[in-house]
């Protein structure tokens, strides 16, 4: 006991002294294997994220980790423009010929694959792997599965379990390449999901499991070569894609990416700031962010290496509608009155845009309007109504009213959840947060047994069309577990609307509408919308930051798009 | 008559002093040790003051934001958190004496009330300790057999993991789900939580000392003694062998609080220990950590409070161990 005696007091010296060790970030730094890029030499790239995606498998990746290296690996049959802004929502023909010509009801899709095409491994690509593409998704219960299940026969797929059955509502012919897909209702978002990476085409005999390890050949710029999870992975030039082998996808210009798990976002920035990586994918850590921007940001005194990007992704909290006090509309307007907008956004390190509106900017339905002084619940850039919402408040007798506060503990949710609870407070509820485990959060919230009453959530938007957003509000996607409508809206006129509008393919045509009913949402106050998600490129000095880094408003950073500075 | 160490002049023992007027003597003459406890004692003066600072200094409490708000600092209107969200640091005034945190709140609030969830768990925890410990050890020392077996069985698995590494995994699993133990029902983020997560995992570093002295101390003839004048074993053990390890426990009290202190801040500082938006040290470090390299306050400052009450607890009970050594004790036998 005396020798713990001691060492009790010398360890909280060495607590307090271990915390300005933790800056300097670990000896076992991330790789700085980076070089090449003159003539005839091969150029390569080192860059790093966080964690390991949550899949290297087209048919199960479900996050931006994933999906940004697989864009360079995969394509499926329809894909988007490689271009910023608004056109880079576009869709254009990927693996097909041409966009898909649909029937007059809405229900049939024609595509033919185009002629000649290979994998990265050199197999020729059929019309019939569409079919086990599908299949893998809906087989392996892949987060995009549900995307799937409105092609006829889906279901029946499912409830067989052979994973070799047919898939009634899709038809190839390997000799003509053409694919016929047959759906069970008329689904207007349907070309995007086609577009989505879920339906990536990969060979017919990919095997019916998670090929993380080994991930399967694609139609791209890039080829997986290596993947080790939780270390590292490495992305390669693809010997069969050349420039022009699909019109619209450029060829690779770097020919080595090699991605490592560094779990350590304060290590990441430094060294990119430092030049021993070549990009980070995350944010960088708060504390280095005013550095970065006074030297390398838009009006940096050094050469610009890095920016700020909105997404299209919200934030917001969800009010239950079912359980007090938030069955009460005077309620969620007062807290809709009163949340600190501007105050939450600091808490993002600057990489949150305070916002008013559901659908976010970029977004066909978005309304700028709500933004720019047409909020019915006041400036989001400005200080709130306090004084308003505590007499809403009062005014519905919801005062001192018990109010659990729910969030996750990734940052910086929990800091999110603990003002949002003080400033329900100061509204005059008696609310609490309430901080869970990131693994198990959205099972805890979304099961009605918890009754959770309010609590952090976002959405970064899976395609740019508004039923993506829509489908969180509508009152048919209510499930006892896994709800992903946590504010448990079931308005008769969103949910009517969302249904016409959904069936319509011609999306411009019924903007006006999704504008509606997106101002239509916000008015109602189901929801507390508070901002916009920025995402941030910073690169090393290496890459040719002003002239190969467009921002996909899908995708965000397009490695395939990156050049080297003496290339 | 026992007469004192030869090698120790006590002239107090002549006159028959009792073992704790003798300690209470030399803990007076031991200077640093003294000091030591005034230290410890001014830290918890502090923590209890915390509302009188919240309310009348800093007029603010420890869960309130401000975000938004601004301070005067030399006649300059000032973001308590910037729009990077880089928090202010000290003002040397009322308001944000130590500067703010991440969320605006108050820092030397939160330190105050955080230290009092500190040392409140930390004394709970010892004293749940000791009792837990002196139950065990006293049951399996004295009546041995079975019952020792058993005990020793418990203790030896509970000693076998880290003590770090046992408290978080208890600490995570009842953070959650909270404990439920028939009408005892504790919520996951009460203070209890960890308290009693403390308390289980030292009860070991306190049993087996224990144990040791009442196995010793039961084959004594004034324990004899009390069993062939028909005294019953429980009654043994708490008039007859209880006093005797009573030294023992008072020097095992400010070191077994310093520890449960250290390892409060460790398991809060792992997110298994004290919950949001509860203020401890080590959540109040854990918070910090993220902005290390421009605002060092955050884990700076209570990190220097746990290194000060650790230490000053650590060399009081250095002491209090040097008072008490038994070897220059007057005994005075019947």
């Amino acid at each position: 006991m005396k020798r713990l005696c001691v060492l009790a007091a010398v360890l909280g010296i060495a607590a307090v002294a271990s915390t300005g060790l933790v800056a300097c970030g670990d000896s076992d730094s991330s790789s700085s294997g980076s070089g090449g890029g003159g003539a005839g030499e091969p150029s390569s790239v080192t860059i790093a994220q966080a964690s390991q995606p949550d899949y290297l498998d087209p048919a199960l990746s479900y996050t931006i980790h994933g999906w940004e290296p697989m864009w360079t690996v995969y394509t499926p049959l329809i894909t988007y423009q490689r271009e910023e802004g608004e056109a880079g929502s576009e869709l254009m023909p990927g693996l097909a010929e041409a966009l898909p010509e649909v029937s007059a009801d809405g229900k049939t899709y024609e595509l033919t694959l185009r002629k000649g095409l290979k994998y990265s491994d050199g197999t020729p690509v059929k019309a019939s792997d569409f079919e086990h593409t599908i299949k893998r998704v809906l087989n392996l219960e892949s987060g995009g599965a549900s995307y799937y299940e409105v092609i006829k026969g889906a279901d029946a797929y499912l409830s067989g379990g052979n994973p070799d059955a047919d898939i009634s509502g899709i038809e190839t012919n390997d000799k003509t390449g053409e694919i016929t897909i047959e759906l069970t209702a008329p689904e207007g978002a349907f070309s995007y999901v086609l577009a989505m990476n879920f339906a990536s085409l990969v060979p017919g005999d990919t095997p019916f499991e998670n090929m993380t390890k080994d991930p399967p050949p694609g139609v791209g710029a890039y080829e997986f070569t290596k993947s080790v999870p939780n270390r590292e992975f490495v992305l390669e030039r693809n010997p069969n894609f050349d420039e022009g082998t699909i019109p619209g996808i450029p060829a690779a210009k770097i020919d080595t990416i090699k991605t490592v798990i560094q779990p350590s976002v304060p290590q990441e920035t430094q060294d990119v700031i430092n030049n021993e990586l070549d990009f980070m994918e995350e944010v960088p850590a708060a504390d280095f962010v005013a550095e970065i921007l006074e030297r390398f940001g838009p009006e940096g005194s050094e050469e610009q290496r890095y920016k700020e990007f909105t997404t299209l992704s919200t934030y917001y909290f969800f009010l239950n509608t079912k359980v007090p006090p938030f069955d009460d509309p005077k309620v969620r307007e007062a807290v809709n009155l009163g949340v600190d907008k501007p105050g939450l956004a600091r808490l993002f390190a600057g990489t949150l845009e305070p916002g008013c509106s559901f659908l976010p900017p970029g977004m066909p339905g978005y309304s700028e309007s709500l933004d720019s002084g047409g909020c019915p619940w006041g400036d989001p850039n400005e200080a709130p109504d306090l004084e308003r919402a505590k007499q809403l408040i009062k005014e519905a007798g919801a005062e001192g009213a018990k109010v659990t506060v729910w969030g996750d503990n990734v940052d910086p949710t929990p800091k999110v959840t603990q003002a949002f609870a003080d400033q329900l407070n100061q509204m005059g509820l008696d609310a609490e947060p309430k901080i869970l485990d990131g693994g198990v959060y959205f099972q805890t919230i979304g099961n009605e047994s918890t009754e959770a009453q309010t609590g952090f959530l976002n959405w970064f938007g899976d395609f740019p069309h508004p039923s993506n957003f829509f489908f969180l509000m509508n009152g048919e996607t209510i499930q006892p577990t896994n709800n992903q409508n946590m504010s448990n809206v079931d308005d008769p006129h969103i949910n009517k609307e969302i249904d016409e509008l959904g069936e319509e393919p011609d999306l411009p045509k019924v903007a006006d509408r999704w504008e509606d009913l997106n101002e239509y949402l916000v008015e109602k106050a189901y929801i507390v919308p508070y901002g916009y998600r920025k995402l941030t490129t910073f690169m090393s000095e290496r890459m040719n930051f002003e002239d190969c880094t467009p921002i996909s408003p899908i995708i965000y950073n397009d490695y395939s798009q990156w050049c080297l500075k003496d290339e | 008559m026992v007469g004192p160490h030869p090698e120790e002049a006590e002239p107090a023992a002549r006159a028959g002093l009792g073992p704790w007027r003798l300690t209470s003597r030399r803990l007076r003459r031991d200077k640093g040790a003294l000091a030591a406890g005034a230290v410890f004692v001014l830290l918890v003066a502090a923590c209890l003051a915390a509302p009188l600072w919240a309310n009348h200094v800093a007029e603010t409490t420890p869960e309130e934001n401000h975000l938004s708000d601004q301070v005067t600092i030399d006649g300059k209107r000032t973001d308590v958190v910037d729009m990077l969200g880089k928090p202010i640091g000290p003002t040397w005034s009322g308001h944000f004496f130590l500067g703010a945190d991440s969320n605006g709140r108050d820092i030397m609030v939160r330190l105050l009330y955080g230290g009092r969830n500190s040392l409140l768990i930390g004394l709970a925890a010892a004293l749940g300790t000791i009792l837990l410990g002196l139950l065990v050890g006293l049951v399996a020392g004295y009546y041995r057999g079975r019952s020792d077996s058993v005990i020793r069985w418990a203790m030896d698995v509970i000693w076998a993991f880290p003590v770090v590494l046992l408290g978080v995994a208890l600490g995570v699993a009842l953070a959650l789900g909270g404990l439920s133990i028939g009408p005892v029902d504790i919520a996951g983020d009460s203070l209890a939580i960890p308290t009693l997560i403390i308390a289980v995992v030292y009860v070991p570093y306190m049993a087996r000392p224990v144990r040791g002295q009442a196995l010793a101390l039961r084959e004594r003839e004034f324990v004899e003694a009390a069993r062939a004048q028909g005294m019953g074993s429980l009654r043994i053990v708490f008039t007859e062998i209880l006093p005797n390890v009573a030294s023992t426990l008072v020097v095992f009290l400010p070191l077994l609080v310093a520890n449960a202190i250290l390892l409060e801040a460790s398991l809060s500082f792992l997110g298994a220990g004290v919950q949001p938006p509860n203020a401890s040290w080590g959540t109040m470090i854990a918070e910090g950590v993220d902005r290390i390299a421009t605002a060092p306050h955050l884990t700076i400052v209570p990190g220097v409070m746990l290194v000060l009450s650790v230490l000053s607890l650590n060399v009081f009970g250095e002491g209090v161990r040097d008072a008490l050594d038994p070897r220059a004790r007057v005994r005075i036998e019947h």
